[in-house]
């Protein structure tokens, strides 16, 4: 059931790419409309499924699969927000491509997941997973719109006034995005790099693994972009290069963690 | 009611004359009061590039008389060499066509929907405009709001000073909050101050080396003039700088804007050039945080807007074309006397149709005599059968009752299927080519 409901909402996000893939070459107010609508439906789909699955699992999605699935439905629920707040529907040619991209491994790789070990069970870890994957996904939305400067300011430099020249937002504008949700993403990381520690920390002990030196590399770059936003005076490309950068940290970070799961579970003996 | 449009712009008049019939606010009232005595309506649109005024009257000559007095009253027997006029359909084309922005110096500007708007609203408060213009001026802000909203008109840079600002709209989210620096007082430098000044900036700097040009500017646009001493202090502060001195040599090289770096903690400046020879230095636009074009710059980005410029105001004309249509066709159903009218159209052509095949069939013996006579028969027919519907149509006029029954005529003669028809073939027919509706349909 769940599965064809997410099933049926990856459908509804790949017409809404193409929608926004159009509105890129043709501005036209009913393509960014269509793209809106699709996505909106996609989410109340994606939601209800996400919902069904993770309530009989208090809270946590299990294995990769699900992990990819949330990711795309956050990321696209940040997007749509921003959408509605921003009305720049450009943005979506570059999130919505991105968000099926992250759901269609979610979806291929469905029924492979395993129980949670009961013993890394913990009450922190809903929140801790949750916060986790909200970061990812602002730092992937922020990584898009990092994209999209960089492309938009190839084009401001080399004054090249084509499409894109044309229909993407102003720097400034997708400067702006790119600290808010650089911001936000920063806090959820920090508080998810915080539980997780204590909640390694109480269970098997501190361990220098890829995954915890991924987080923590990545928390270091992010805390870096922040301070030379507001001490520095730091914007544009440079920022953007290295969103991009401490995005891809924290994809390791949570491409690891599952095998991190596999792993604490054999260090604490459980079959 | 007949439509007439007559007054002169900037394709037809230079500004020494129109500027002679730039009237205030309160010297428009009072001149619509004069013309628009019942059942005149009377719209009086007043811009900086037209003035123009649209009479709706019974009679379209002597409202029209009445209107060429008034302007030669106030621009003198010159100001009537610079007239042109538009009658019926070609007038609420040409209305359309002004509201819509495509009639416009800068076309698909913006401000102009908002002066007919003002206009009309003052005219309203006038009493001048009533039914007839208040509808046709309704349909017409409609379709300005099509043009704008599905075709990219407004979104094509025009003129030099205009590209300026949507190049820095590229950079800047909108020049609300940003300080604006012009330098130079010239023609060039008003134009950009004016752009800038439109597309919000919020604190708007001139300066020049003659300090008086600039207080004179900025009076004028409601910027605030500085001597040319302070310019590297205004420059630290700008977001946006657009520069037209006459100097032979770079006012800003590599060095000296550079040196303003540190303080400006990586604050992007935008600067635009629009001065031969340049005012910027090309090594400028090598600083990280500076985005420099110059003229060269503006022309490729107008250049490469002109195509698409092309293809929009043609998009634009075609809506135009269907919402001046749309117009006539309900204004048709509205009114019982073009009900009226195309009855009697319908049955002529249908006599004459009649008459030509008894013509044809009755082969080369007639005379001419006889000729004429069943042509004659053919036309009292039409006359005798319309007589009575006509006169009782008439009697009741084109309010309640008159309405009704001119309905009722349309319906069972099945002429609205007919005249909707008609518009539509004549719309798709001529779409193309707007202009040529202008000339080709007259009431």
């Amino acid at each position: 059931m769940s599965h064809t409901l997410v099933s049926l909402a990856c459908h509804a996000y790949g017409i809404a790419a193409v929608a926004y893939l159009a509105y890129l070459v043709r501005q036209s107010d009913a393509l960014a409309m269509a793209g809106r609508v699709l996505v909106g439906g996609g989410l109340v789909l994606h939601g209800v499924a996400l919902f069904e699955l993770l309530g009989a699992q208090s809270g946590r999605p299990v294995g990769m699969a699900q992990g990819f699935s949330t990711l795309a439905f956050l990321l696209l629920a940040i997007f749509l927000a921003l959408d509605v707040r921003y009305r720049r529907p450009v943005i979506g040619a570059f999130l919505t491509p991105l968000a099926v991209t992250v759901l269609i491994p979610g979806l291929l790789m469905h029924g492979g997941q395993s129980p949670l070990p009961p013993g890394v069970r913990q009450p922190l870890l809903p929140l801790h997973i949750t916060l986790a994957l909200l970061g990812l996904a602002a730092f992937a939305v922020a990584a898009g719109v990092g994209v999209m400067y960089l492309l938009m300011e190839r084009q401001v430099r080399a004054k090249r006034f084509g499409l894109l020249f044309s229909r993407l937002p102003s720097l400034e504008f997708l400067d702006t995005l790119n600290r808010r949700l650089v911001v936000w993403g920063f806090i959820a990381l920090s508080i998810t790099l915080a539980t997780g520690a204590f909640f390694v920390a109480s269970t098997i002990g501190w361990q220098w693994d890829g995954k915890s030196i991924a987080t923590v590399v990545a928390w270091a770059v992010f805390a870096a972009i922040v301070n030379a936003r507001i001490f520095a005076g730091w914007r544009g490309r440079r920022v953007a290069l290295l969103t991009m950068a401490g995005f891809c940290l924290v994809l390791v970070s949570f491409l690891t963690s599952y095998d991190v799961t596999a792993s604490t579970a054999a260090a604490m003996r459980i079959p | 009611m007949e439509l007439v449009c007559i007054g002169l712009s900037h394709r037809t008049a230079p500004v020494v004359v129109r500027e002679r019939l730039a009237l205030s606010e309160s010297r428009q009232v009072e001149v619509l009061q004069r013309l628009a005595q019942s059942p005149v309506e009377v719209l009086w649109v007043s811009t900086c590039n037209r003035v123009e005024v649209y009479l709706s009257a019974p009679d379209g000559m002597l409202a029209r008389e009445r209107a060429v007095s008034e302007l030669r009253a106030l621009g003198g027997d010159e100001a009537l060499d610079h007239l042109y006029e538009h009658r019926g359909e070609a007038a609420l084309i040409h209305l359309f066509r002004v509201a819509s922005s495509l009639d416009s110096m800068v076309l698909g500007e913006a401000q102009i929907l908002g002066q007919v708007k003002d206009s009309f609203e003052r005219g309203q408060g006038a009493g001048a405009v009533r039914g007839e213009l208040t509808r046709a001026c309704a349909a017409a802000f409609g379709c300005a709001k099509r043009v704008r909203t599905e075709t990219a008109i407004g979104r094509a840079a025009t003129s030099m000073a205009s590209a300026a600002v949507q190049l820095a709209s590229k950079v800047f989210d909108g020049l609300k909050g940003k300080t604006v620096l012009v330098v130079g007082a010239g023609e060039m430098g008003e134009l950009a101050a004016r752009h800038l000044q439109q597309a919000g900036a919020t604190k708007l700097f001139i300066t020049n080396r003659t300090l008086a040009r600039a207080e004179a500017l900025a009076t004028e646009v409601g910027g605030v003039a500085r001597p040319f001493e302070e310019l590297f202090s205004l420059l630290g502060a700008a977001d946006v700088v657009v520069c037209s001195t006459a100097s032979p040599v770079p006012l800003f090289t590599r060095e000296n804007v550079g040196a303003l770096g540190k303080g400006r903690k990586g604050r992007p400046l935008f600067m635009v050039d629009l001065a031969v020879p340049r005012d910027i230095d090309p090594g400028v636009g090598t600083l990280d945080w500076v985005h420099a074009y110059d003229v060269d710059d503006i022309q490729k980005f107008v250049a490469d807007n002109a195509a698409a410029r092309a293809e929009e105001a043609h998009k634009a004309g075609v809506l135009v074309a269907q919402e001046v249509a749309r117009f006539v066709k309900e204004r048709a159903l509205r009114e019982g006397m073009p009900v009226l009218a195309r009855l009697r159209q319908r049955a002529e052509a249908i006599a004459r149709s009649e008459v030509e095949r008894t013509l044809t069939s009755l082969g080369d013996g007639l005379t001419d005599k006889q000729r004429k006579s069943i042509e004659a028969m053919g036309r009292a027919i039409v006359n005798k059968l319309l007589h009575e519907p006509t006169s009782r149509l008439r009697a009741v006029g084109p309010e309640g009752e008159g309405n009704r029954l001119a309905g009722a005529a349309a319906e069972l003669f099945g002429l609205l299927e007919a005249e909707m028809e008609a518009a539509d073939a004549e719309a798709s027919a001529l779409a193309p080519v707007p202009q040529q509706v202008a000339t080709g349909a007259k009431r």
